[in-house]
């Protein structure tokens, strides 16, 4: 007989269980929870990326990715220098904004995660187990940094083999590191709504604040390469940080700030769910 | 003697407009099943939930067997099985996902247990959560919390959305635990069922413990509606014997074949007098949780509520 159960013929007692024993479990039950939604956006990304890639010789023959007739300042904006190579090509059409695209994700899983499930009324059933909060922000966390690095790694390995099978020279590094870039910032913006889902009563809350910052962030970023009075004002947006990594080479600079901030709003979250009260 | 499983003191905890409950000094003996009794709204909750952790408490403090329950909540949590008053199951799991992974949080290898209690409920295990009725996801959250036969059991209306059959079965699972040695801490706004199963009942009433009494003697001070109708009219003799009896009183109606009125005590009494005359009807009510506190706390004063 252990000490949290009473005895019972026939019946084999509860033995100990670690924190680190019930982040694994939790973590792998998340990652199943999850996996259905992410599956679908991988797949669609992914094969949007093929699409573009496959696209990118017809494009090419046909003219249309002279941008020498743009304005400089749009072409200095959009990065958009040239589009004779897959690179810009790809930057321009898909990783540019994809993080735009992507951090729903990260928002909708954190923002559902407390005060959601606040909402819906199931953490009552789930802390009625010796599951502790922190493990449960950590899981979490964790669970959907899992997702996020499994469904990029499949769009820059997708994008790679997509180069390879027309011939389009793209390496499978450079390929892999633009796709893995989009982590730091979509984690980023994930975990401001993980913050603000253990702190505010309204789900809706936890989506809108990190989605509108992130649209004005990516607004300021260009209008910062646009404007000369604004270019200080980029470094506020995530967007300076997640830089071009097809074209300017990996921002490794940017992309620990912005895994900085990602594990600091993750961790902020804690003592946030820890001082909540949960209502029914 | 063991210790408690529950000691509060001057427990508090307050949050919106005249929400919560206030200065709650209850202690819950090891191995009793106690029922906490109290109209909707009352505070039935907000005790239960604050004692788990869910909320911190405004002030005073809570042990649960030796553990605070602000600083010691994940130890408590051990030793607890918690069925929540209103509660969503994950949609896309199925009972039987839903108990294993509660069985992997808290270490349980042995589910058979788990699959007696759905046998006996009658649970269907293998269907999403989603497509199952109130009354089938009550009884995954029964089983839930009764499944690795924790040290205290807290049920939160636990018969709610079940039919007669299977309340009768749940309050039979809970008199087992008690058989068992487990402790269990029932709340209900319904008399009959706590009556049924509580050695002892504490009633709550807007937000405070007003009282905490052996279930026997509660019952004893509890009174019931009787209306008698006749075959023949009533004669004033016939008032007059019924008016003397011992504990009647209140005669709401006196009408040319009927009585009503209310009976304290033993019920025999009224029913072997009624049964001297040629009736039409003989009909015997419990009175509603609101009467039950107007009639008994008009006549009393606030009773000491730690046993």
């Amino acid at each position: 007989m252990t000490d949290s159960t009473i005895a019972h013929p026939g019946f084999a007692a509860a033995r100990g269980i670690s924190a680190i024993d019930m982040l694994a479990t939790y973590v792998r039950h998340l990652l199943w929870r999850h996996s259905r939604g992410v599956i679908f956006w991988t797949i669609g990304v992914t094969v949007y990326s093929a699409l573009m890639i496959l696209s990118f010789p017809a494009f090419e023959e046909s003219g249309s990715l002279d941008v020498s007739q743009y304005p400089e300042a749009v072409r200095e904006a959009f990065n958009l220098e040239s589009l004779s190579t897959i690179e810009p090509f790809l930057s321009s059409q898909l990783f540019n904004f994809l993080p735009l695209v992507l951090m729903f994700i990260p928002i909708t899983a954190f923002a559902g995660a407390i005060v959601g499930a606040e909402e819906r009324g199931a953490l009552d059933v789930l802390f009625g187990t010796p599951l502790p909060r922190p493990v449960y922000v950590i899981a979490y966390w964790v669970a959907v940094a899992t997702l996020m690095l499994l469904m990029l790694l499949t769009l820059g390995i997708g994008s790679w083999i997509a180069a390879v099978a027309i011939d389009v020279d793209l390496g499978l590094g450079e390929s892999l590191l633009a796709s893995l870039n989009v982590f730091p910032i979509t984690m980023a913006a994930g975990s401001i709504g993980l913050a603000l889902s253990a702190a505010v009563r309204v789900r809706g809350v936890a989506i809108g604040v990190p989605v509108a910052l992130m649209f004005l962030m990516y607004l300021l970023d260009i209008l910062g390469k646009l404007v000369d009075e604004l270019e200080p004002f980029r470094n506020l947006s995530f967007f300076k940080a997640y830089g071009d990594a097809l074209q300017d080479g990996m921002p490794w600079g940017g992309a620990a700030v912005l895994l900085v901030i990602a594990v600091a709003l993750g961790a902020l979250a804690i003592p946030l769910f820890q001082r909540r009260d949960i209502y029914a | 003697m063991s210790s408690p499983a529950i000691v509060t003191e001057h427990l508090t905890k307050t949050y919106g407009a005249n929400r919560g409950i206030r200065d709650i000094n209850l202690t819950i003996n090891q191995g009793e099943i106690f029922g906490f009794l109290g109209p909707n709204g009352a505070g039935k909750s907000t005790t239960m939930r604050t004692l788990l952790g869910f909320m911190r408490p405004t002030s005073g403090s809570a042990r649960i067997f030796g553990h605070d329950i602000v600083t010691e909540s994940v130890a408590i949590r051990h030793h607890v099985g918690n069925l929540p008053g209103e509660f969503a199951l994950e949609d896309r799991m199925t009972g039987r996902q839903m108990l294993k992974l509660h069985a992997d949080l808290r270490g349980v290898t042995d589910l058979s247990y788990a699959e007696e209690l759905a046998e006996r409920l009658q649970a269907d295990l293998d269907r999403p959560t989603r497509r199952l009725s109130r009354g089938n996801k009550q009884k995954i959250g029964i089983i839930i919390a009764l499944f690795h036969r924790p040290r205290l059991v807290m049920l939160d209306e636990p018969t709610s959305g079940l039919d007669p059959l299977m309340q009768e079965t749940c309050l039979d699972l809970l008199l087992e635990a008690r058989q068992r040695g487990q402790t269990v801490f029932i709340s209900s706004h319904i008399l009959p069922e706590i009556e049924r199963v509580a050695d002892r009942i504490g009633i709550i009433r807007e937000g405070e413990l007003i009282a905490v009494e052996h279930t026997h003697e509660l019952t004893s001070r509890t009174f019931r509606h009787v209306r008698i109708g006749f075959a023949d009219p009533i004669t004033s003799d016939i008032i007059t014997r019924f008016h003397t009896l011992d504990g009647v009183d209140r005669f709401d109606t006196i009408e040319e074949r009927s009585l009503a009125f209310q009976a304290h005590g033993d019920i025999n009494e009224v029913v072997r007098l009624a049964a001297r005359y040629d009736l039409t009807m003989l009909d015997i009510e419990r009175p509603s949780l609101e009467e039950m506190f107007m009639r008994y706390y008009n006549s009393d004063s606030p009773r000491e509520a730690t046993a």
